[in-house]
């Protein structure tokens, strides 16, 4: 249909459009972001010249750093995670196959904030016991030099940290294997035709050829869950991880000073979302324009 | 004929599901010469030329190339596939990659070629294609018939015994055929073995050694062009030739 509309049809509409640019442009501007710059911007002030809520935030800094790792190391193991479950959804292997969609709808299938007591306090117990029965069993049969590491494997050593980026990994791996997946079918079949017609492995295909077009389209995918991870680490404050989250719950419950306390978390969890997003943004934007 | 098959097909079925894509089907394909498979869509042509590299398995009969039978090992496959080059109607180009990339990759990891060497072959291939100018590029930037000759290109790079084309020019404008056709024409001459799926009879006439005519996934007749297009004996042949050549 656009393609049968007259030259002369289609100069006029672009002259509308034109004319009515500018109050098109104020409508469509994003005030609603320098509404959200502003409250960061004002809320900082407010913490420079407020001795409380000064006071609040160099408290709740102490935890940056366990939210920025905890963040960083269980993203990087949920997309490894990730990229194998969700090449198992696609597996010709009804066994793989099965098994990957089991681990994803078991995941989906509960809260994330149960999953997380579920992982510290039963997955990794269950885990270390079951290697401590394998440790015990390969010294039975005298293959001591892989018993050792196991048997001396206990939970009280296992750090709640560590248990908390494994929580979130594992539940995040669920989540970037649905967009792993769609990524790989989002490329046509064409390309694995083309591939394997010139005598690549399927696995050659998948790594030079179907995973860099699928990990491209899916990037913004990956940024946004990036960004929700970040959010999520304020659970593992449960586990009594001293992230942001359980810091300010510590210090709140200590000064008493409950608004002050919280309107400084929930500008920095703010901050650091919305910087986040501008990046991924920019990143989208500069992928679209290389690729063009 | 004296010389050995390049690729000899032994009596093939190949069904999905209900519907029988080939039904029986023996032919041989000689060094040096150009075999042309026409027919109505349906008919079983693309199946037929897929099976010769095995990007289809039959579920009866064998495929020979070169006198080794394809027999499922991946090993023998993925050699034998390398040294057949296959064209397609979408192009398949890689999209991610340059147009000298997308050359070169396959010699890279396939052949295990140097890089240096793999790069002058496949400048070689662009200029014998026309467009060496393009190397740089993203292949979204060419047109349809440029992309088309890359995808000559890269499939010659691997120095294939034999070239396979399944319609390479019924994606194409029209004024971007010739070009593709002309490519085709040029490594029909220069001896190259080729198996064209096309609906273009001037090519056809042109190049062929062989023509096919193929109906209800069986080969209905086969024979020089002269005999299959100005004197097709069976009327299912005569009947499809009429309706192209009314368009
Ligand atoms: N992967 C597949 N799955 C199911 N059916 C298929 C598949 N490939 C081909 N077929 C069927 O097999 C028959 C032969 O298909 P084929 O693609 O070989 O025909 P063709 O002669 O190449 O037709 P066209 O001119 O339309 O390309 C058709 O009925 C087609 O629908
Ligand atoms: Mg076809």
């Amino acid at each position: 249909m656009i393609e049968e509309t007259s030259p002369a049809l289609r100069d006029r509409v672009q002259i509308s459009m034109d004319k009515k640019s500018l109050r098109q442009k104020l409508k469509d501007f994003p005030w609603w972001f320098v509404a959200l710059l502003m409250i960061i911007f004002s809320s900082y002030v407010l913490i420079a010249i407020n001795p409380k809520y000064k006071d609040a935030f160099l408290f709740i800094r102490i935890g940056l750093s366990t939210t920025i790792t905890t963040t960083l190391s269980a993203f990087f193991i949920a997309l490894i995670i990730g990229l194998i479950t969700g090449l198992g959804r696609i597996s010709q292997s009804v066994f793989f196959r099965n098994l990957a969609t089991l681990y994803v709808e078991f995941i989906r299938g509960v809260p994330m904030l149960v999953l997380i007591f579920f992982i510290a306090f039963a997955g990794v117990p269950g885990v270390v016991d079951g290697l401590n029965v394998i440790g015990h069993w390969l010294q039975s049969i005298g293959v001591n030099f892989l018993a050792a590491p196991l048997i001396t494997l206990e939970n009280k050593n296992i750090d709640m940290t560590v248990r908390a980026v494994i929580a979130l990994s594992v539940t995040y791996g669920a989540f970037l294997a649905e967009i792993f997946r769609a990524g790989i079918q989002s490329i046509g079949y064409g390309q694995m035709e083309a591939a394997r017609s010139q005598g690549m492995s399927f696995w050659q295909a998948m790594y030079y050829i179907i995973l860099p077009q699928a990990i491209r389209n899916v990037l913004p995918a990956l940024g946004n869950d990036f960004v929700a991870m970040l959010k999520d680490t304020s659970l593992v404050s449960v586990l009594a991880v001293r992230d942001i989250t359980q810091v300010a719950r510590l210090y709140a419950g200590r000064s008493f000073r409950y608004e002050e306390t919280y309107t400084t978390l929930v500008i920095m969890y703010l901050s650091m979302t919305v910087i986040l997003s501008l990046l991924v943004k920019y990143l989208e934007r500069r992928y679209h324009r290389s690729e063009r | 004929m004296n010389a050995k098959p390049m690729i000899e097909i032994k009596n093939i079925y190949k069904h999905f599901g209900p519907v029988r894509a080939l039904d029986g089907v023996s032919l041989k394909v000689y060094p040096g010469r150009v075999m042309v498979i026409i027919g109505p869509s349906g008919s079983g042509k693309s199946t037929l030329l897929r099976c010769m590299n095995h990007m289809e398995v039959e579920n009866k009969g064998e495929v020979w190339v070169e006198g080794e039978l394809l027999n499922g090992t991946q090993k023998n496959l993925n050699r034998i596939r390398s040294e057949i080059g296959m064209v397609f109607q979408l192009f398949n180009l890689y999209p991610h990659l340059t147009v000298l990339e997308n050359i070169t990759l396959a010699q890279r990891i396939v052949k295990k070629v140097s890089k240096k060497e793999a790069i002058e072959n496949a400048m070689h291939q662009l200029q014998r294609v026309g467009i060496a100018e393009k190397a740089d590029v993203h292949p979204q930037k060419l047109s349809g018939g440029q992309q088309q000759r890359v995808a000559i290109a890269r499939a010659l790079a691997m120095k294939p015994k034999i070239m396979l084309f399944d319609e390479p020019t019924s994606a194409l404008d029209p004024e971007m055929i010739k070009e593709v056709l002309d490519v085709m024409l040029l490594l029909a001459k220069e001896g190259i073995t080729m198996v064209v799926v096309t609906h273009e009879m001037g090519f056809a006439r042109a190049a062929a050694d062989e023509v096919i005519f193929m109906d209800e996934g069986l080969i209905v007749e086969h024979g020089t062009p002269e005999q299959l297009f100005d004197h097709p004996i069976h009327p299912r042949t005569k009947q499809f030739l009429s309706q192209i050549l009314a368009h």
